[in-house]
């Protein structure tokens, strides 16, 4: 093939994309100017995974609103979903009419940009003020009572663990049995000194000291911010003692050393790298998805040491450049509804936010986890679970001080060192 | 040095003697390649393409594999079943489809109005005289080192602006500066284009146009299609400005891949799959043209 | 001529004008997409840029610009992570590209005979050029797993440890220079192929006349020879380790380049500031500062070659 022949082909091949860029271009203005009867297409755009589509709630709505039709758009990362929305309501345009914020980021578009959002009260939220989680509710309503958005799921914590591994250690393998020698963060320690002396080879007791320590700083009322929004990080005694607990399990061996989402950690829920793992509710799927059918039956939930927390949930809200704001809102409210939370709850492992949809599920046992009464321990955790004050970065924040912790137990960083390797990078955040 | 050393006429294979082979009279001006390359040489090369090569042999086996499959010792290191499996669940999780789309829109685009542009103005730089030419040139040639970062935060205000954030425009435009391609196109045509063709074309009474159309393109075609490969594989790969400028509503392939590499898909074998979706239309492209790519970049280093 | 003189002069230097007016205009005409283009999406946002740099900056509320002056550049000097991805970037670039360069240059070397399979080869080793970042270091990322990556597993047949390529700092800087390594040793072979290839028959004819075997051919004639090449390929090279930005990103997929910022370089820690932390303008004063030391780096590499060749020229 000569370069002159080359060219052509290169030439042909040009052609045909031009041609597919016109096409391209052309298709691009599609939606209806959603007046009266008009068909309207709603868009929903997402990270992570929400459940909606899978669980058909979209399909459900279409049939109960002719007329109507959802699109959804969803972001696997939720750091690039975030980066992606901030681009787009700092430029005004491309956003969706319903826009999924995670918890972590409520208060930043509380404080930052509620003006960015609809308030949903105009469209007469505050009557479904009492349907909703105290905490879950109040996080999302601005100063003077505005309302940026209704919430989906919520993340209470339990334990989840590996009976079958507990059992060759010589561990108790009853829920009630562990939750009550655990009582304490301190029990769970040293318990888990016992697994390690018995422990089949190659496994520890807990994934990683990050997920230990992001546990127990969920149940705490203030983390990194006060309530008036100044920073405590380094002040506060509750960061510092979720610090020093997984500094001591670090120290002795008992982390698989895995950092949360690299592949090791995924393929680690197989190979049996660890025999507990602190579990928000959401987390149940993610052990299905990656243990499997065969992995039915040697899982196991029990009670968090030392009270309640949450770890993650979400929003849903109505950005300001939305087409259809109205119908957005609708959408919006029908999907955080108690039927269609509990719906999620059981099909997908999502905690409802939703007071009604919480009792609905209370009886809820999971086959999958041993027939552990999971509606009633996530519920009971829910309920018992402190309102939490989020700050602007508190997801960055966090971010540091986990990485911190995983240079404790890779590197043997001393403890101190890494402890200001997190503040500084608390300050790098901050900027 | 100044003695000359008797060539030795028989017997003792010249292993180290250059002029060990009278031979053949060297056409060519290669240095070594009066030597014939020894089992060494190609020992040590054939090394050097097994370690080019592995990766794309792991991302097959890995891409054909289970997750499962690939958290064992010994690993697998012979392709499995599961490429479809595998591949339907990248389409899942990644619009691998509208990825190549996308891909291919923009990098075609961009090639095209590279190329173009930069012939242009090569042609300009290289045959026609005006004010500034020089200075022009100079300027053209020092952007060069600036690097892609500098400029983005700016651009994405731009975009932002514009509201361009997540549209294909956005990633073609600014893709069509190529201060490489404009150089590129000048040494060639100052090389390979005679000033007497153009000279033949004025007397006729050709306008310039003209004479840009059927005297210097057909002379350029050479030059452009070797500048249009290289510039499509440089747009196919380019990472950081559509990672900042697009997102994964809107992927180009390198996005899209970067999503599945997020860390939120925890699948192994489904990243291989989607790693292999991305790379299969340039291999295709290096299948088909790799003789010409090769010969390209060698003609541009010695020209640049 | 006379003929000439008859006709309405006023008229014919009128037309002639005009005509020469567009002969002088129309080749900027022809340079003018490009910089069209070129300040457009180029030069504006390059000034901006630096514009930007003398503010507070934040993504979520870009109206607001807060003057610091030079504030993000002093404040650069005193940052803890800036100095590491200032280290990073150096270690990285000595790292990937001083085995890069020599493998390539001896690669070449072998290239240049006369061999069987010659073009194969050739095509063969620029296949990594043709791979993406993304993909390459996807591929990469799996191969340096900790527990279950090829790499270990070939090293612990070896009886050797298997080692974090991760969290440490050497071995996660090892493996981020293989993915650069990897993708471009092939396409600098043939760089210095070419390079080789255009030194003189005559050259070596007249070295081996003098009885200078292969080795001393190499050094005294290739050598000498490929010094513009050589120089070219390290001021690119420089370059590109200088804005090494994707392998580190994707390696884990984190921002921060590790758990200690371990790999993270210049390229990605601006990413970081801008896109991860939103702060613009900080970003921007770290941009300004990798292209000032892209400049004094490209500078110094002119100013060396141009000692080394007057040194050679009085000799």
């Amino acid at each position: 093939m000569t370069v002159a022949r080359a060219a052509r082909t290169g030439a042909v091949l040009l052609a045909g994309v031009l041609l597919l860029t016109a096409c391209g271009s052309g298709s691009s203005g599609t939606s209806a100017g959603g007046t009266g009867k008009e068909p309207i297409t709603l868009t929903v755009d997402l990270f992570g995974s929400f459940g909606y589509k899978q669980a058909g709630l979209y399909e459900k709505y279409e049939k109960l609103n002719p007329g109507i039709t959802i699109k959804e758009t969803d972001t696997e990362d939720e750091a690039d979903y975030w980066k992606a929305l901030q681009t787009r309501l700092a430029g005004g345009g491309g956003l969706a009419d319903v826009q999924g914020i995670e918890v972590g980021r409520i208060s930043s578009v509380v404080q930052r940009q509620s003006d960015k959002f609809e308030d949903l009260g105009a469209f007469g939220a505050k009557k479904l003020e009492k349907d909703f989680a105290e905490g879950k509710w109040s996080a999302a309503t601005t100063a003077d009572g505005r309302i940026l958005g209704l919430g989906t799921d919520v993340g209470p914590e339990a334990l989840c663990y590996r009976s079958d591994l507990l059992e060759k250690a010589g561990l108790p393998t009853d829920r009630d049995e562990l939750a009550e020698k655990w009582s304490t963060w301190d029990g769970y320690l040293d318990l888990g000194r016992q697994y390690k002396k018995k422990a089949p080879k190659g496994s520890r007791w807990i994934d990683s000291v990050g997920s230990l320590y992001s546990i127990m700083t969920g149940q705490e009322e203030e983390r990194y911010y006060d309530s008036s929004g100044e920073l405590i990080h380094t002040s506060n005694p509750a960061v510092k003692k979720a610090w020093d607990t997984a500094v001591d399990a670090a120290e002795d061996g008992l982390s698989a050393e895995l950092d949360q989402w690299s592949p090791e950690w995924n393929q680690a829920f197989s190979s049996g790298s660890f025999a507990t793992i602190p579990c928000p509710s959401w987390m149940l799927s993610y052990i299905k998805g990656q243990v499997g059918e065969k992995g039915a039956g040697t899982w196991d939930v029990a009670k968090l040491p030392e009270g309640a927390g949450n770890w993650g949930g979400s929003y849903l809200s109505v950005p300001k450049g939305a087409k259809h704001p109205k119908e957005a809102f609708e959408l919006v409210k029908w999907l955080t509804a108690e039927e269609q939370q509990a719906e999620l709850f059981t099909e997908q492992g999502l905690f409802p936010s939703n007071l009604g949809a919480i009792d609905r599920v209370r009886k809820y046992e999971d086959p999958y986890f041993s027939r552990a009464p999971i509606g009633e321990i996530f519920g009971a955790a829910a309920e018992q679970a402190p309102v939490q004050v989020l700050g602007v970065h508190d997801g960055d924040i966090h971010q540091q001080f986990t990485n911190a912790l995983s240079e404790v137990e890779k590197k043997g960083t001393p403890s101190m060192r890494a402890w200001d390797n997190a503040v500084k990078g608390v300050d790098n955040v901050l900027g | 040095m100044t003695v000359l050393a008797p060539p030795p006429r028989s017997g003792a294979p010249a292993k180290d003697t250059a002029a060990g082979r009278p031979s053949r009279p060297s056409r060519s001006t290669g240095a070594g390649r009066q030597h014939h390359g020894g089992r060494l040489a190609h020992a040590i090369l054939i090394v050097a393409v097994l370690f080019s090569a592995f990766p794309f042999y792991w991302t097959i086996v890995a891409a054909t594999r289970s997750n499962a499959d690939l958290a064992q010792t010994p690993p697998s290191l012979l392709p499995g079943p599961n490429l479809l499996p595998n591949i339907r669940a990248v389409l899942e999780e990644a619009d691998i489809g509208k990825a190549l789309l996308n891909s291919l829109i923009v990098s075609g685009s961009v090639t095209v109005g590279t190329v173009l542009c930069s012939t242009l103005a090569g042609f300009a730089f290289a045959k026609l005289r005006f004010r500034g030419r020089g200075a022009l040139l100079a300027v053209t040639v020092g952007t060069m080192m600036i690097p892609p970062q500098l400029g983005v935060i700016p651009l994405f205000m731009m975009i932002a602006e514009l509201q361009w954030v997540n549209q294909l425009q956005a990633v073609i435009l600014p893709g069509l500066v190529s201060a490489f391609g404009v150089f590129f196109m000048r040494q060639y045509l100052v090389q390979s284009l005679p000033d007497e063709l153009i000279e033949a074309g004025r007397v006729d009474g050709a306008s310039t146009a003209r004479i840009f159309w059927s005297i210097v393109v057909p002379v350029a075609r050479p030059g452009m299609a070797v500048l249009g490969m290289l510039t499509f594989m440089a747009s196919w790969n380019d990472f950081f400005w559509p990672i900042v400028a697009l997102s994964s509503q809107e992927p180009t392939v390198q996005v899209a891949l970067r999503q599945l590499g997020g860390g939120y898909v925890n699948d192994q074998s489904v990243i291989m799959a989607g790693t292999l979706l991305g790379t299969l239309p340039v291999l295709l492209v290096f299948g088909l043209l790799g003789r010409q790519i090769v010969g390209g970049i060698m003609q541009g280093a010695v020209k640049g | 001529m006379t003929l000439h003189a008859t006709a309405p002069p006023a008229v014919r230097t009128r037309a002639e004008r005009r005509a020469r007016a567009r002969r002088r205009l129309t080749p900027y005409a022809y340079v003018a997409p490009f910089f069209a283009l070129f300040a457009a999406f180029g030069l504006f946002p390059l000034l901006y840029t630096a514009y930007v740099s003398l503010y507070r900056v934040e993504l979520q509320t870009p109206g607001e610009m807060e003057w610091r002056g030079l504030d993000n550049y002093t404040a650069l000097l005193g940052d803890e992570f800036f100095w590491t991805a200032l280290r990073n970037t150096f270690t990285i670039g000595v790292i990937s590209t001083v085995p890069q360069l020599l493998m390539a240059l001896g690669l070449a070397h072998l290239l240049n005979y006369r061999l069987r399979a010659r073009a194969f080869y050739r095509v063969a080793m620029l296949l990594p050029y043709a791979t993406s970042v993304a993909a390459a270091t996807l591929v990469f990322a799996q191969l340096f797993g900790r527990d279950f990556g090829l790499i270990n597993w070939v090293l612990g047949l070896a009886g050797i440890h298997p080692v974090d390529w991760q969290s440490g700092t050497w071995s996660s800087q090892i493996a981020v220079s293989t993915i650069v390594i990897w993708r471009w040793t092939g396409y600098n072979t043939l760089i210095y192929l070419a390079g080789m290839q255009s030194v003189p028959a005559e050259l070596y004819e007249a070295a081996a006349i003098d009885g200078a075997s292969r080795r001393q051919q190499f050094l005294h004639v290739t050598l000498p020879g490929l010094r513009p090449t050589i120089v070219f390929t390290v001021v690119v090279s420089t370059i590109g380790a200088t804005q090494l930005f994707g392998e580190p990103l994707l390696y884990e997929g984190k921002i921060t380049g590790g758990i200690s910022h371990q790999y993270q370089t210049l390229g990605l820690y601006m990413y970081e500031q801008g896109w991860g932390y939103f702060h613009l303008g900080r970003a921007a004063a770290i941009a300004w500062v990798m292209f000032s030391l892209i400049v004094l780096l490209v500078g110094v590499n002119a100013a060396l070659a141009r000692r080394r060749k007057l040194q050679e020229a009085s000799r």
